[in-house]
């Protein structure tokens, strides 16, 4: 597995534990007997709350397994080959890290999807909204379909890392 | 409606007659990655012109004798 699909699962692996912090809390009984039905600020703020731990864990995780990854390709060039030079292992992990074209096909085809999902939601939640349902179901179809594209877009990476990618 | 195409590659045979010049090589010459080469090799990525031709500058011909295209039905 290379280290663009590692990456990829990590992002995933992240996406789905913020998601899942998210329902916990946000779905919590006893936090919705304390609400005001139709306050938006409270959700608002919730919201808020976890798109900074996303971001924030997004970061975090990728520069730890950034320093893991290297790590572990110097120990296996190291293994290989006692004598090697760092300016080896270096180029070695240049080569196993670098971002090229089909990473960025990659990239934008699958963004296309989780695109495609947001906008999927912010339709649903207008949906919703025509359909009489409180200010709150919307702001969390918007909010769980964005995160819910986010992962899957992932998933689409994936996808196409295994069974490969073609130009139009 | 334009056919298909599907681009094929001889960079498994130039890569032999090139010394076994290994995929990781081939990848740093290019400026790609050792998985695009992987994939490319694969028939699982069409490169771009450019990395197309870099390719062929690494085994030094011209870039229709390391790829070619059969039109699919």
């Amino acid at each position: 597995m290379s280290y663009q699909e590692k990456r990829t699962i990590t992002t995933i692996v992240t996406g789905l534990l913020v998601l899942a912090a998210y329902c916990l809390y946000a779905f919590n009984p006893v936090r919705l007997s304390a609400l005001t039905p139709g306050d938006l600020k409270p959700w608002s703020v919730t919201m808020l709350i976890f798109i900074g731990i996303g971001v924030g864990a997004s970061i975090i995780i990728q520069i730890v397994f950034h320093i893991l990854m290297s790590i572990s390709i110097a120990i296996k060039e190291k293994m290989r080959n006692m004598e090697c030079e760092d300016k080896e292992i270096e180029k070695t992990i240049g080569v196993e890290m670098i971002e090229d074209e089909r990473d960025k096909l990659i990239e934008l085809k699958a963004s296309k999807v989780g695109f495609g999902i947001a906008g999927g939601g912010f339709l649903l939640a207008l949906v919703a909204i025509v359909l009489k349902y409180s200010p709150v179901v919307m702001l969390n179809i918007l909010f769980l379909t964005m995160s819910l594209g986010s992962i899957i877009e992932g998933f689409v990476q994936l996808v196409f890392y295994r069974r490969g990618v073609w130009h139009a | 409606m334009p056919k298909k195409i599907e681009v094929t590659n001889n960079i498994r045979k130039l890569r032999f007659f090139a010394n076994e010049m290994t995929q990781q090589e081939l990848a740093e010459k290019a400026g790609a990655s050792r998985q695009t080469i992987i994939a490319i090799e694969a028939g699982k990525y069409s490169p771009s012109l450019e990395l197309a031709f870099r390719i062929a500058d690494v085994f030094g011909v011209q870039i229709n004798e390391v790829f070619d295209h059969k039109i699919l039905e």
